[in-house]
C-alpha cells in the first residue's frame, strides 16, 4: 500500500494504491483530472465555466463536456432527492458570505451578510436548462449554481475509476472526506475512520468501517462553519428556506454504489432531519447518523459501533 | 339468356373482381405502411422504456453498495468526515 497526501479544492486529499511504485502515475492522473474539474466548476475562480455561466444573465452558454457531466450529476441528485440537494444554492451561499475560498471566509469572521433580509427559497433545479448533446446551459429566473455538494464526490469517483483502469491496481481517493474506491481492494477491504471532521486526528471519536467498492461520504453541520452577522452558519443549505439547514443530525455518513450517491444521500439526510431515517431504511442505504448529543442511529446493515467507539 | 349476354356478364364480373382485388392490395399495402410507421414511432418510446438495467440504476435511483460496510478495528487508512 502506498500513500500520498496533497491539497486540492481548499481541502486535503489522500490517495492510496495497492501496487507499490504506482503512486506517481496515480497522482499524475488525479492532478490532471482535478485541475480540469476545478477549472470547470469552481465558484471562486472568475475564469471557471461556472463563474461565466452564473454571470451570463440567463443567456444560453456553451459548456465543456466535463462541466456538462458535473451539472448532469448535480441535476440527477436534485431529482433523486425531490430537490433537497439542489445546485441552485449559489446565491444563498454568497448571501451568507461564502463567496470566496473557505479559509478566507472564516478569516473574515463577523462580516455582515452580502444580502439583507431573508433569502427565501432557492430558484430550484428546474430552472437549470441543460442541453447535454448541444453542450449549452441556461439559468432561468436568476438561478446561480453551486456544484459543491456533488462535484467533489464526482471527482473522487472519476479519479478512482481512471486510476484503477490505467494503473491496474486497487485505488482509494479521499477528497476532503468524500471517499471513492475502485479496482481490486485489499484483502480486508479499505478501512475508513468515520467522524465529524475529515481532518480530525486518528483517535477522534467515531467508528472504523471497511468498504470494498463504491464510495462513502460524510456530511456535517459542525465543520464548515463561520460567523456572519453575529450568528454561526454552515454550508448545507435547505433549498426550501435558502438558509443553513436546521437538522437534528450533526453528522451523517453513507455508503453507496458511488461516492456521488453517498454524498447525495448524506447531504439530503442532513436536510431532511428526522425523516431521513425512514427514507434511508426504505431505500436500503447503509448510513450512520449522529445527533447533536452524540447518540447514533444506523440503517440498512451499517455495522454497530464498537463499544469502545464514541460518536 | 342469349350466349353473348352470358359472356358479357362473365367479363363484367371478372373485371369487377379484378378491381376489388386491386383495391384490396392497395388497402393492404397502405395498412402495412401505416403499421410500419406506427411501429417506428411507438418502438422509439418502447426502447426508451426498456433501457438497460444499469442505465436505469444509474439515473433512476441512488445505487446501494454491493455490500454494506464491514466492522473494523483501529483508526483506518483515511478519515471520512466533513470538510
Amino acid at each position: 500500500m502506498t500513500r500520498d497526501t496533497f491539497e486540492v479544492f481548499g481541502t486535503t486529499a489522500v490517495l492510496l494504491v495497492t501496487r507499490p511504485g504506482a503512486i506517481g502515475q496515480a497522482r499524475s492522473i488525479a492532478d490532471r483530472l482535478l485541475a480540469e474539474i476545478d477549472l470547470a466548476c469552481s465558484r471562486f475562480r472568475p475564469d471557471s465555466e461556472l463563474s461565466r455561466l452564473n454571470a451570463a444573465g440567463g443567456e444560453p452558454t456553451p459548456v465543456s463536456a466535463i462541466f456538462a457531466d458535473l451539472l448532469a450529476v448535480a441535476l440527477r441528485a436534485a431529482r433523486l432527492t425531490g430537490g433537497d440537494v439542489d445546485p441552485t444554492c449559489g446565491r444563498a451561499l454568497a448571501g451568507l458570505g461564502y463567496d470566496q475560498d473557505f479559509a478566507d471566509v472564516r478569516a473574515a469572521g463577523g462580516a455582515p451578510p452580502r444580502l439583507t433580509g431573508p433569502v427565501g427559497p432557492v430558484p430550484g433545479w428546474a430552472r437549470v436548462q441543460l442541453d447535454r448533446g448541444g453542450r449549452r446551459v441556461r439559468l432561468e429566473h436568476g438561478a446561480q449554481l453551486d456544484l459543491g455538494a456533488t462535484a467533489k464526490a464526482r471527482a473522487a469517483d472519476k479519479c478512482a475509476e481512471q486510476i484503477a483502469d490505467r494503473v491496474d491496481c486497487g485505488v482509494l481517493i479521499s477528497l476532503g472526506g468524500d471517499v471513492g474506491v475502485a479496482g481490486q481492494p485489499p484483502p480486508d477491504g479499505w478501512p475508513i475512520r468515520v467522524t465529524d471532521d475529515h481532518a480530525a486526528p486518528a483517535w477522534a471519536a467515531g467508528q472504523t468501517v471497511t468498504i470494498t467498492s463504491g464510495g462513502l461520504a460524510t456530511s456535517s453541520t459542525t465543520v464548515r462553519t463561520w460567523t456572519v452577522g453575529g450568528r454561526q452558519v454552515h454550508h448545507i443549505i435547505d433549498p426550501a428556506t435558502g438558509e443553513p439547514a436546521r437538522s437534528c443530525w450533526r453528522t451523517v455518513s453513507v455508503a453507496a454504489g458511488t461516492c456521488v450517491d453517498a454524498n447525495t444521500a448524506s447531504t439530503a439526510a442532513i436536510i431532511r432531519g428526522a425523516a431521513a431515517l425512514d427514507w434511508l431504511h426504505a431505500i436500503g442505504l447503509p448510513a450512520r447518523l449522529v445527533r447533536h448529543d452524540g447518540t447514533v442511529e444506523t440503517t440498512a446493515g451499517w455495522p454497530y459501533d464498537d463499544p469502545g467507539d464514541a460518536a | 339468356m342469349p350466349q353473348h349476354d352470358i359472356r358479357t356478364a362473365v367479363r363484367d364480373r371478372e373485371a369487377g373482381l379484378a378491381k376489388i382485388t386491386a383495391l384490396s392490395w392497395r388497402a393492404g399495402a397502405a395498412a402495412v405502411a401505416v403499421a410500419g410507421l406506427l411501429t417506428a414511432a411507438l418502438g422509439h418510446h418502447s426502447s426508451a422504456r426498456a433501457a438497460p438495467a444499469e442505465h436505469r440504476d444509474n439515473h433512476g435511483s441512488i445505487v446501494i453498495p454491493a455490500q454494506p460496510p464491514g466492522q473494523a478495528a483501529g483508526t483506518g487508512q483515511v478519515t471520512s468526515g466533513a470538510s
